[in-house]
């Protein structure tokens, strides 16, 4: 197959929308996304002013472009990957994902990569892992699904439990990384307390998956912090 | 020191005292800790969390697959597809990546055909499943401004977003109310032909007369005055009471249209906070966890830009440190000695007093203003000026305005004095607020109910021939309806003109003005609670007015419109966002509450009017009735024998009192199942945590057997 078809077939955007929580409409707009990352750097560039809120619908609503921008990016892979389902799973850098504004600015941007990412080497996404992505930040996606992924996510050196290293390097990334910006280390000892008092019932000084959830069960904020729309 | 700083994963290296001695830790081999480690991830628990779909590497470092240990592990993930795929979860809810989950799917279609599909039950509801979902998205798509309060959420926080959706959903309320009004009063009222004009001077009755229509030319700036007071030919019009015609037929849609507004209302209220409260109503007694929800819920994944994320962090920075601060003085406050106490709260009696008397001065000012408004409205000076005859006739609502004004951030001042911490200090300001906003409107209805019975005195002189003051409120119902219109109308006039002569131009000039003084003058924030109240007042005034003066909701959904686009202008071109973030879960519990509490305070002026106050014998559709509700009996009587059989059966007291007997039998079994909830939870907890230590005891005793015998 050639790089004609910007489609996605209907099969395939039926069995999107069956195996993720997004809408078709998510679904074809994170596929514009995907498509076209540094196209889309290069038009704000050049129109000069930089948009924090602008919904990516006003960008893909420039639709002949970004036909055009998905051709670009499958001639730019190498031939055997143009078409259309291989494009989907080619596999896209960290850095052309982290420079999507709605992730550029948030401090746990490498850990979503890192947690989404299914290649053998942890350093890429593809088009599917940036759709399982947006589905577990969706508005609809349940929520133990979101507590699951935000486990993972706060799980900095991946051991399947939370202690206390992860839980003051997540303090750190939510005051901020720089000096000036963190707790002192008595703060941070007395919150880490508390915390481990507050959640770990069993006692063994982590929070493992389901203290996690049970905690995040009862807190009605949790549900709509942990959003990304696109 | 109970830590081993060996161990691989410090996941038990831990604070907690009761770790066993060290048995199981001698000199002899290497790391103990990564032998224990690598027992402990051996359990099933851990390789099902770890599990991550068939063929797909399990989370958990890469290095890890390249032991032996590797071949144990695989083993265990098979295990654990067993118990999965037995699981009959719908493919997207694992948290797997997509090909796994592709995979899952199609070996549980397969299955289902296998086996044949399920239950009659699954199947329905797996065809349900799809349309269900449709209508749902069809319905949110349905809703306005989506996209306009997802972004004031990114950019201003949870507060702004929670006020601008309250007000979408005020808004909805007030369409309702204004659609039913069109079918069950303007309809019915052009039905049977067109209703007659006012009463002219000519007529007269015992009670006097009414002459609404002024005669003659009319200057403009009479028209004018005419249009914001409700008087002249804006009076003998479809917005007041005293317009429609004495017809049954309207009199009963009339009545039942108050009747059916207030309960849709009232159920459309409940939906919403229910919503709300669905996840702080659990059955566990309230374990303080605020330091788990501020550290796991703190941050929000839809802010976007650089400027925003680092204003978000330093105020979680800010509140963190606030709270932890708080816990020390709350520590403090708990040791405080008993003349320490006793000086706190005699200043908090002080202030509380202090609080009162301005409340109880300002409540006085409205009761004086709405008294002395006939009187001033006499002399002479008044009846020339036109301008100073506005001024008078907005007497009430120009001292209520003014007392919502100036009291407020007096109570934020006085509030961090009574030495509370800072949350109760919040609520506690929201609470007075509130009293202040609700209470000046019953006192303004209290000295209108004055006017019309004479102090409810049925024999004083100027009542006793009609039920009510006759000679100075003819048609006392379109007056009420007239207040509420005045209100309405002030309320909207004082928002534009805040947001236009104050709060623009303070960003315009302090914008200008240089340094740090400019810098803070000129920084406003969206004051959530105090626009929440002004919302919730301005609709409790609509609900008050509503029977008398059928147009306001209409009135007031354009209202609502312009004060939606005017508020978002004003956003965002001249605030800030929020310094102190708003938990959104307060919102969603305090403010459907607060409605409730607008809502159940408009309908007694409204129960007490239609039950006891003879209507007005000169105007409206209940005229000639001895109450507005003696209609409804009259009506009943012309129904088949068997309606009103049933419909008095309902009346009677051999219905409500066993209806209340099972209701309070429910609510008692209700309580007393939660409490049994309450207690079998912290029993669970207690049986977990031995659990846990049982655990760790048998893989160190593993580690140690398995380290003495080399063999295993």
């Amino acid at each position: 197959m050639g790089g004609s078809g910007s489609r996605l077939s209907k099969d395939l955007l039926a069995e999107y929308q069956d195996l993720t929580f997004l809408t078709k409409q998510e679904i074809l707009l994170s596929m514009y996304v995907v498509s076209a990352p540094h196209l889309v750097d290069e038009q704000q560039a050049r129109s000069g002013n930089e948009h924090t809120g602008t919904p990516i619908a006003e960008r893909a609503n420039r639709s002949p472009l970004s036909a055009r921008a998905h051709k670009r990016f499958c001639e730019l892979l190498p031939q055997e990957q143009q078409s259309v389902e291989a494009s989907l799973r080619a596999q896209v850098s960290f850095e052309q994902i982290l420079s999507l504004p709605e992730l550029k600015a948030n401090p746990f941007k490498e850990r979503i990569c890192r947690v989404f990412s299914t290649s053998p080497t942890r350093d890429s996404l593809s088009f599917e892992d940036f759709l399982d992505l947006l589905s577990v930040f969706s508005d609809t996606a349940t929520p133990d699904i979101k507590s699951h992924y935000a486990f993972r996510i706060f799980d900095f050196d991946d051991d399947g439990t939370l202690n206390r290293e992860d839980l003051s390097q997540l303090v750190n990334c939510l005051t901020g990384e720089s000096e000036d910006t963190r707790l002192s280390a008595s703060e941070m000892k007395q919150l880490v307390d508390n915390i481990l008092e507050e959640s770990d019932i069993d006692r063994d000084g982590t929070i493992n998956l389901s203290e996690f959830q049970h905690v995040i069960s009862r807190s009605p904020d949790f549900a709509s912090s942990f959003k990304i729309v696109l | 020191m109970e830590e081993n700083p060996t161990l691989d994963s410090a996941a038990w290296g831990s604070s907690s005292g009761w770790l066993a001695p060290r048995e199981a830790r001698g000199a002899s081999f290497p790391s103990p800790g990564r032998a224990l480690s690598s027992v402990l991830n051996e359990l099933p628990s851990a390789a099902t969390l770890r599990y991550r779909g068939p063929g797909m590497l399990p989370w958990g470092t890469p290095e890890e697959e390249e032991e032996e240990d590797g071949g144990r592990s695989r083993q265990a993930f098979a295990e654990a597809t067993q118990t999965e795929l037995q699981d009959p979860h719908p493919s997207r809810e694992l948290p797997w990546p997509m090909q796994a989950r592709r995979a899952h799917r199609q070996s549980y279609s397969r299955e289902q055909l296998v086996h044949g599909s399920g239950s009659r039950m699954d199947q329905w509801a797996r065809l349900l499943r799809r349309p269900k979902e449709k209508t749902k998205e069809g319905l949110r798509r349905l809703q306005p401004w989506a996209w306009t309060l997802k972004r004031i959420g990114g950019q201003f926080g949870a507060g702004a977003e929670s006020y601008f959706s309250l007000l979408r959903f005020l808004l909805l309320l007030n369409v309702l109310a204004s659609v039913l009004m069109a079918c069950m009063t303007l309809l019915p009222t052009w039905l049977e032909g067109a209703p007659p004009g006012p009463p002219g001077l000519n007529t007269s009755s015992p009670c006097g007369f009414y002459n609404p229509h002024s005669e003659g030319l009319v200057t403009f700036d009479t028209q004018l005055f005419n249009l914001l007071s409700g008087e002249g030919y804006l009076e003998w019009s479809p917005l007041f009471y005293g317009f429609y015609p004495p017809r049954p037929h309207l009199a009963v849609t009339y009545l039942c249209w108050a009747f059916a507004v207030g309960l849709i209302c009232l159920l459309f209220i409940l939906h919403r906070s229910v919503s709300g409260l669905k996840q702080t109503l659990l059955a566990e007694s309230g374990a303080l966890t605020s330091y788990s929800h501020r550290v796991f819920s703190a941050w929000d994944f839809g802010l976007s830009g650089d400027v925003h994320v680092r204003l978000r962090q330093r105020i979680i920075l800010y509140e963190l440190q606030v709270e932890l601060e708080e816990t020390m003085l709350r520590r403090q406050a708990a040791v405080r000695t008993l003349g320490q106490q006793a000086r706190v709260w005699s200043v908090r009696v002080l202030l509380n007093l202090l609080v009162a008397a301005l409340l109880g001065a300002a409540f006085y000012g409205v009761y004086w203003a709405t008294e002395s408004t006939v009187e001033l409205q006499e002399t002479p000076l008044v009846q020339e000026t036109p301008l100073l005859k506005l001024g008078v006739n907005y007497l009430p609502s120009i001292f209520i305005a003014g007392v919502n004004f100036v009291l407020p951030p007096v109570f934020t001042l006085i509030a961090p004095l009574e030495g509370y911490t800072r949350s109760r200090q919040i609520i506690l300001i929201l609470l007075r607020t509130l009293f202040l906003r609700l209470a000046s409107l019953v006192v303004l209805l209290f000295s209108l109910w004055n006017q019309i019975t004479c102090g409810g005195d049925a024999e004083a002189e100027d009542c006793k021939t009609c039920g009510y003051n006759y000679k100075e409120l003819p048609c006392w119902e379109t007056l009420v309806g007239q207040e509420m219109y005045k209100l309405l109308l002030f309320d909207l006039l004082t928002g534009l003109a805040v947001s236009l002569l104050i709060q623009f131009p303070r960003k315009l000039l302090c914008g200008l003005c240089p340094g740090a003084l400019g810098r803070l003058a000129g920084t406003q924030e969206f004051q959530v609670p105090d626009e929440v109240l002004g919302l919730i007042y301005a609709q409790t005034v609509v609900w008050v007015g509503s029977f008398f003066c059928p147009l306001l909701p209409l009135l007031n959904t354009v209202k609502f419109l312009l004060l939606f686009y005017l508020k978002k202008l004003t956003l965002f071109f001249t605030c800030s966002p929020a310094a102190r973030t708003f938990r959104a879960s307060t919102a969603n519990f305090f403010f459907p509450l607060v409605l409730l509490l607008g809502l159940a305070i408009s309908s007694v002026p409204l129960l007490y009017s239609i039950f006891l106050i003879p209507p007005s014998k000169l105007c409206g559709p209940f005229r000639g009735q001895s109450s507005i509700w003696a209609q409804i009996p009259e009506s009943i009587s012309s129904l088949p024998e068997t309606a009103q059989n049933f419909l008095f059966f309902l009346g009677t007291q051999a219905f409500a009192v066993p209806l209340l007997l099972i209701s309070s039998i429910l609510m008692a079994y209700t309580v007393a199942l939660a409490n049994s909830y309450g207690r079998l939870i912290s029993q669970l907890k207690r049986q977990r945590e031995t659990e846990a230590q049982n655990k760790v005891f048998l893989a160190r005793r593993a580690v140690a057997l398995s380290s003495t015998h080399p063999a295993f």
